[in-house]
């Protein structure tokens, strides 16, 4: 059996790949199944898609937790999660990335290709969404499914959704990353550090529903605890604040879901670029433009 | 907040600068019921305990154990808001706290699913503040078509077919159900009207007995929309007649902003893809009926209908069960 585990985000387009690659396996004459996992969280979070592919049929249901191999949508994402636990060691990574296999840290040292799937998806698709352009470079990492059965998949997949001309373009943005992506062996420095939770077996959960605000361990919980899942790591675009252009009309400050915008005692703002999740509303709102949209996570 | 200000002169300058419901909550980029319930709280202060039922806000805010609100929160069943919302006050009561206990219910937790023990707690008048973010669809679930989904708009159980494009029915009408019970104050809100929205939230929270908020909360996700252009989609409701704002004391209503002039819908229509389907013929339909509804809400202040109205209406059709009616 082969597996398959896909990091990205919320709207990279994860399951759609792991249904496509799915597909194309079966074009290929295997058994295959395809499945996302379902978090709590939105758009711009971190998200897993999931493959199988057996010579016989699957019985196997559960989440892929050794895969022999890891497909990671966005190259930042070990940043934030320590997506590589469990990745075989004989097994490989397809990374979307501007860096060189050797270059980037994924926490294992495998096996890698690396492809920048994000230039690809703007020139062909004219929109960040990568996950076509990783299917070529799959195809290139391991020759369990052929480019060939891939592109048709793609064709077959994406031109029943979007229309035929949809499904052409992203067979191509395929076939460009099947091209243009480098092989390698990524580094493995980074260690692999699970995040801390507390959840306790039934027994020891306090009596009743009310929970205070406690320290266990090293997660807090309780009221106003949520302050530990930091957002910010979801942004792909930031406010610049041009501090001299502002009219302290507080209506940024109003309109921002996070509460990441700090009014200050003077009425002027702060960012706290930890939790900003990027959406833009306060650039929109501003009636004096003195916020403006970045491309990137960045901080001023 | 000086207590001497008048609530009708408050403005978004006189809000607290103290958050209750804080960041690193999970909601999605743009994220309309998070810029609702975060400002509400701000007015509401610290001594507020929170009642939510099943929604995205259970989802994205509190997950045990933790929790976006910096003050007691409790969650429950779908349908109960109005009534677990009356057990926390009866028990704050019995206690001697004061407290004030506010439930924050999604549409589909008032207009549907939670519409009994709504009116149920709005009869008895508790001493409540009920808050429905209204973001026209069961948006948790991943956007089924409820009471409150506009007329025309694609949802997962209003598909977009050949022959019956998105929901066939138009909203209805809870805020006049609502006014039906005569409650001690209710009122509608949109978080891009903010003077509007502090004035409304203040005197909600100063008055005794049952209150009842509406705010219209636009969904990214759900609504097909831009995550920077929430605001301006809020804004256009109200300007298109998509959205009334008003308030009614005990069942007498009065008419807190009325636009110069009416937009046409089609501008609120074009920022959403959920209406990208629609029709020219839907599209009157609906206008027509935004007109007769602006002319109805704003009859002191209009002479006649912004457009013109056919003479009979077209009735509007059936959901396409063949034994509708039968």
């Amino acid at each position: 059996m082969y597996e398959i585990r896909f990091h990205g985000r919320g709207g990279q387009g994860a399951v759609m790949a792991a249904q496509t690659l799915a597909e194309a396996a079966v074009l290929q004459g295997f058994h295959a199944q395809a499945f996302p996992y379902f978090g709590a969280e939105r758009r711009g979070a971190p998200v897993k898609a999931f493959t199988r592919i057996d010579e016989k049929r699957i019985s196997l249901k559960s989440q892929i937790y050794k895969p022999d191999m890891l497909v990671i949508l966005d190259g930042g994402l070990p940043d934030i999660e320590p997506i590589a636990d469990g990745l075989r060691p004989e097994g490989k990574a397809v990374v979307n990335t501007t860096l060189r296999p050797e270059e980037y840290d994924l926490g294992i040292s495998v096996d890698c290709v690396t492809v920048d799937a994000t230039t690809i998806a703007y020139e062909k698709l004219k929109a960040p969404i990568v996950n076509t352009a990783i299917l070529g470079a799959i195809a290139k990492a391991d020759d369990i499914v052929s480019l060939d059965h891939v592109l048709q998949a793609i064709k077959d997949k994406f031109g029943e959704k979007l229309g035929e001309r949809a499904g052409v373009l992203n067979a191509e943005a395929a076939k460009t990353a099947y091209d243009t992506c480098i092989e390698g062996r990524c580094k493995g420095e980074r260690p692999l550090v699970q995040k801390a939770t507390w959840l306790p077996p039934w027994e020891e959960i306090p009596p009743g529903t009310a929970l205070p605000v406690a320290n266990m361990g090293e997660v807090v919980v309780g009221p106003g605890s949520s302050w530990q899942n930091l957002t910010g790591t979801w942004r792909i675009q930031s406010p610049m604040y041009k501090k001299d252009k502002c009219v302290r009309c507080l209506r940024c400050w109003w309109s921002c879901p996070e509460g990441t915008i700090k009014r200050q005692e003077d009425d002027y703002m702060r960012w706290d670029y930890r939790y900003c999740k990027g959406c833009g509303v306060c650039a929109n709102i501003c009636p004096a433009s003195a916020i403006e949209m970045k491309k990137g996570a960045r901080e001023w | 907040m000086s207590e001497a200000k008048d609530i009708t002169k408050l403005t978004l300058r006189d809000v607290p600068n103290k958050d209750y419901f804080l960041w690193g909550h999970g909601a999605c980029p743009g994220c309309g019921v998070a810029i609702a319930v975060k400002n509400i709280m701000r007015i509401l202060g610290p001594d507020t305990i929170v009642y939510v039922p099943a929604s995205c806000l259970v989802v994205f805010a509190a997950q045990y154990p933790t929790s976006a609100f910096d003050v007691p929160y409790f969650f429950t069943a779908f349908e109960n808001t109005g009534a677990v919302a009356t057990g926390i006050k009866a028990a704050m009561r019995r206690k001697g706290k004061k407290a004030a206990v506010v439930g924050f219910a999604g549409d589909g937790g008032t207009f549907d699913i939670g519409l009994q023990a709504l009116s149920g707690a709005a009869d008895r008048n508790e001493d409540i503040l009920y808050v429905c973010l209204d973001n026209e669809a069961y948006m948790n679930t991943g956007i089924q078509m409820s009471g409150a989904t506009p007329f025309g708009a694609w949802t997962t159980t209003s598909p977009v077919g050949k022959v019956i494009k998105g929901k066939r029915r138009f909203k209805k009408d809870v805020d006049h159900i609502m006014a039906a019970h005569e409650p001690p104050y209710m009122a509608t809100l949109s978080i891009a009207h903010f003077n509007d929205f502090v004035r409304k939230v203040e005197r909600a929270k100063s008055i005794e007995g049952f209150r009842f908020l509406h705010v219209l909360t636009p969904c990214v996700p759900g609504w097909r929309s831009e995550s920077s252009r929430t605001m301006e989609i809020a804004k256009l409701a109200v300007e298109t007649g998509m959205w009334t704002l008003f308030e009614a004391v005990k069942g007498e209503s009065s008419l807190t902003y009325k636009p110069s002039t009416m937009l046409p819908v089609t501008d609120y229509l074009k920022l959403q893809g959920r209406f990208a389907h629609m029709t020219v013929d839907d599209v009157n339909a609906l206008q027509r009926w935004l007109c007769m509804k602006w002319w109805v809400h704003y009859k002191d202040q209009v002479e006649a209908p912004p457009c013109k109205l056919y003479e009979t209406e077209r009735p509007v059709a059936h959901d396409g069960d063949p034994l509708h009616g039968v």
